[in-house]
């Protein structure tokens, strides 16, 4: 086992060649009906919404073949701040001063209130991570940008620069995995010369401490690498004027407009509660 | 009709903020015509690099003009046009990959140029069949390993179905087989009618080009066929002969039937005359005995990377070795053979997932072991030095281990003593800053960085890789004082030709697995058949093979040439007595 193999336990942003229906899926349909149901997440506020919204997630894991093992792991490393903040929810939520304590910890007293918006918050972002998860493994980055560049064409006709953004997105998310090796490559390298990575540490202070030395050559590393990416894209015909193409032509199917429309069901019924 | 690529008085500059400009290129002038095959050598920094960018209008000169069949670079609206026609290939083949999937990279490139779904699909599939990496279609870009990465690069490439490709040392960081299908395609490419510059670092793949330009601190020096470049005196800049010719010159005064311009070594092998003379074999003198008492003892270590994910895979598969105290043992093996996951192993990076393993008398196996007093012990050295330097400068990055790990005397020495080991004045580099350093400085830097606390055992992973024939050299001088001095080496490589000689112990590694060790001479004499096909045998052996063949008495176990030299001097004087 390696604590170096930061790719492991990222699963945001690693798209995952499998056989599903999910990924066989029209780019636009999943876009739109997965943004959707990521706003509706983001916005609704009713304990049973959320809780519906997490089995939605599930299922979509479920459609897209992705190990569920997979799909947790992704879920572990935000887990001690979430932990945090829903700690900070129970004590700080605003009661009505009709409710009286459920429990009380030393001088601390919980309310129902308080129960509730943990519960809510630890809901919504479990469900929020678990439906990006399965968005970025289905949705390989070529059939983001082409998806995104279809939805955006109007916009283009008012002169707004989508390709631009389009492609922004693209490297943005190729750099995910840059980034993971390159702090794999630092981190190995202190290690190997004496920097104690492979020790459990507790203390929030000397983890900032370790942190930090990886950060500025993990970005100069990272600059350098941009930098031979943009002329390697260069060098094969990026900025060249010409509308860029597909291999893919899409053909938005009945099958595309039901998953759409069922996403979208789900999305509203979030959001109306 | 114009030429394929004019350049009239090209000068260019690189403007650092804060330092001087570098003068990249001085007044270059040049005329390459459609169909060429040329290759561009130098040392590390004598602009190679930049003057492949000027092809495809990456940079454009200061002074003077570009132009590519007509279209000169200076006018922006030409770009798209002169970079359908020069496609580049980089030396880092990973950063390269624009896209996740293999597929999808490929389509980059045709998809720029605006071209019908249906022409993107045939394209890419011709160019995936064409790199091999047809069963690769649908794998994460970012987990090939180096070789299909580097292949997947020039499948992106070919895809734009260039007129002109430039090949930007491209095959550095590949193993013979990787190397070899670079060129066999670059000349398949060729034959088809395109334009192919060549540039490397590798004289025996300059010496298979039609042409040779020689460059020397931005100015081209020799422009030439490989046999008018060389039979010039050109390791006064820093190169070195093919190891053919160079071979074929120590011989010829003992065969003087051997003509002057044996380039590559399929010209030597078929110039060996038959020899006729008397069969007595002249023995070899006895190489010094090696330790048998071991510093690093592993049983069936087994690895697997991305455990647990749909991209879990295979590293280490029951691996078993031994590495003598005071040895330079070489582990030799293709890409992906798992050489630097074992040498990770070694110092503690990876831990055992299945197996034992001891180094220097410390129980890795036991998941508590000290990771510090290993790490003082064991320096660790990775592949692209570039990765693994991580301070602003040079006396920063040597300190840094010792800092961290302690030291004997004062800091400042430790450091000291570490770069002077290693050739780096204290002085003169202490304060550089490690971005400004060439190729063969930061490998160097990156030595002295891990022997800055005195360790009893070093780790090398690819120490040859990538650096022109000069600092090559040299730095395998430095292995040889530090091997002498007692330290224990452990390399890893497929680049082995010019150091095998050292080694006092080998084990080839494939597919995780050791299928065979001993000692050089034993392996790479009589059972040479046993190597991976990614690896050659030395050059040496090679060469004893096609003596003995030809009826020459040569003993088993020769793998250098100097010692082959040797032999055959004693053949022909017996025979004259």
């Amino acid at each position: 086992m390696s604590q170096f193999e930061y790719l492991r336990r990222v699963s945001i942003g690693q798209y995952l060649p499998l056989d599903s229906f999910i990924h066989r899926l029209d780019p636009r349909a999943k876009i739109v009906g997965f943004i959707s149901l990521i706003i509706a997440v983001s916005i609704s506020n009713n304990l049973y919404s959320l809780a519906l919204a997490l089995l939605v997630s599930l299922a979509l894991i479920a459609a897209s073949r992705i190990p569920f093992s997979f799909a947790i792991r992704g879920l572990l490393p935000p887990l001690p701040f979430l932990l945090l903040i829903a700690t900070l929810q129970l004590v700080i939520t605003p009661h009505a001063e009709t409710s009286t304590a459920v429990f009380g910890i030393w001088k601390i007293s919980i309310y129902i209130e308080g129960i509730l918006s943990a519960l809510r918050l630890l809901l919504r972002f479990t469900s929020l991570l678990l439906i990006l998860t399965t968005l970025t493994s289905s949705l390989s980055t070529i059939e983001m940008i082409n998806g995104l560049d279809l939805l955006l064409k109007p916009f283009q006709m008012i002169g707004v620069p989508t390709a631009n953004a389009v492609l922004l997105v693209q490297l943005t998310l190729r750099f995910i995995t840059f980034l993971a090796l390159n702090a794999e490559k630092i981190a190995k390298s202190q290690a190997s010369r004496g920097a104690k990575w492979d020790m459990p540490n507790k203390n929030l202070f000397n983890r900032v401490q370790q942190i930090l030395p990886l950060l500025i050559p993990l970005f100069t590393s990272s600059l350098r690498q941009a930098e031979n990416l943009s002329t390697a894209m260069l060098a094969r015909g990026f900025a060249s004027n010409t509308a860029r193409t597909s291999m893919h032509t899409y053909h938005f199917s009945l099958r595309d407009g039901v998953f759409l429309l069922l996403l979208i069901t789900a999305a509203s019924i979030l959001f109306l509660f | 009709m114009a030429a394929l690529i004019e350049i009239l008085n090209a000068s260019f500059q690189y403007r650092p903020r804060h330092t001087e400009p570098i003068q990249a290129l001085n007044n270059i002038n040049l005329t390459i015509q459609s169909g060429e095959f040329i290759a561009i050598i130098g040392a590390n920094g004598s602009g190679k690099s930049t003057l492949g960018k000027l092809f495809n209008a990456l940079l454009i000169p200061d002074n003077g003009t570009v132009q590519i069949s007509g279209m000169d670079t200076h006018n922006p609206g030409n770009h798209a046009a002169i970079r359908t026609l020069v496609g580049m290939i980089f030396q880092k083949p990973q950063d390269q990959i624009v896209a996740t999937t293999v597929e999808e990279d490929v389509a980059f490139g045709p998809g720029n140029l605006g071209l019908p779904a249906d022409e993107i699909r045939s394209r890419v599939t011709f160019a995936l069949s064409v790199s091999s990496l047809t069963d690769y279609r649908n794998r994460p870009s970012y987990l090939l390993s180096a070789g299909e990465t580097q292949r997947l690069a020039l499948a992106g490439v070919l895809a734009m179905q260039p007129l002109c490709l430039i090949f930007d040392e491209t095959t550095a960081m590949l193993d013979p087989a990787g190397r070899e299908m670079v060129m066999k395609q670059a000349k398949t490419l060729h034959r088809q009618g395109a334009t192919i510059l060549f540039i490397t670092h590798l004289m025996g793949e300059a010496a298979q080009a039609e042409r040779v330009i020689v460059m020397d601190k931005g100015k081209i020096v020799i422009d030439g066929t490989p046999q008018q470049i060389f039979n010039q005196n050109i390791e006064e800049i820093g190169l070195e002969k093919p190891a053919a010719l160079a071979a074929s010159k120590m011989l010829q005064p003992f065969i003087p039937s051997l003509p002057d311009n044996l380039l590559t070594k399929e010209d030597l092998f078929n110039h060996i005359p038959r020899y006729e003379g008397h069969q007595s074999t002249p023995s070899l003198p006895q190489k010094r005995t090696m330790s048998v008492q071991s510093i690093i003892t592993a049983s069936n270590l087994r690895y697997r990377y991305m455990l647990g994910t749909p991209l879990e895979h295979q590293a280490l598969d029951d691996l078993s070795i031994s590495i003598g105290s005071g040895n330079m043992h070489g582990l030799i093996g293709a890409t992906g053979s798992g050489k630097s996951t074992l040498l990770q192993h070694f110092n503690g990076l990876l831990r055992t997932q299945s197996g034992a393993l001891s180094v220097a008398g410390i129980d890795l196996s036991n998941k508590k072991f000290d990771t510090q007093s290993l790490r003082q012990r064991v320096g660790l050295s990775f592949q692209q030095p570039e990765n693994q330097i991580f301070n602003q400068y040079v006396g920063d990055e040597v300190a840094y281990a010792a800092r961290q790990l302690g030291h004997s005397g004062t800091l400042a020495n430790a450091v000291k003593s570490a770069m002077e080991t290693v050739g780096l004045d204290f002085f003169a580099y202490k304060d550089r800053l490690t971005y400004t350093l060439s190729g063969g400085e930061l490998r160097k830097t990156a030595l002295a960085s891990a022997l800055v606390t005195k360790p009893d055992i070093l780790l090398l992973d690819e120490p040859l890789a990538g650096l022109d024939p000069l600092s090559r050299r040299e730095v395998m001088g430095y292995f040889k004082s530090m091997h002498e001095a007692g330290l224990t080496l452990v390399f890893s490589t497929h680049q082995f030709d010019s150091i095998i000689g050292e080694m006092d112990a080998v084990s080839i590694l494939q597919s995780g697995k050791d299928i065979t060790h001993g000692t050089p001479a034993n392996i790479f004499s009589a059972n040479g058949s046993k190597l991976p096909g990614a690896l050659k045998p030395p050059f040496a052996s090679e060469l004893c093979s096609v003596l003995k063949t030809n009826g020459w008495p040569v003993p088993e176990g020769i793998i250098q040439i100097n010692k082959l030299v040797e032999v055959v001097a004693e053949i022909i004087k017996g025979t004259h007595v």
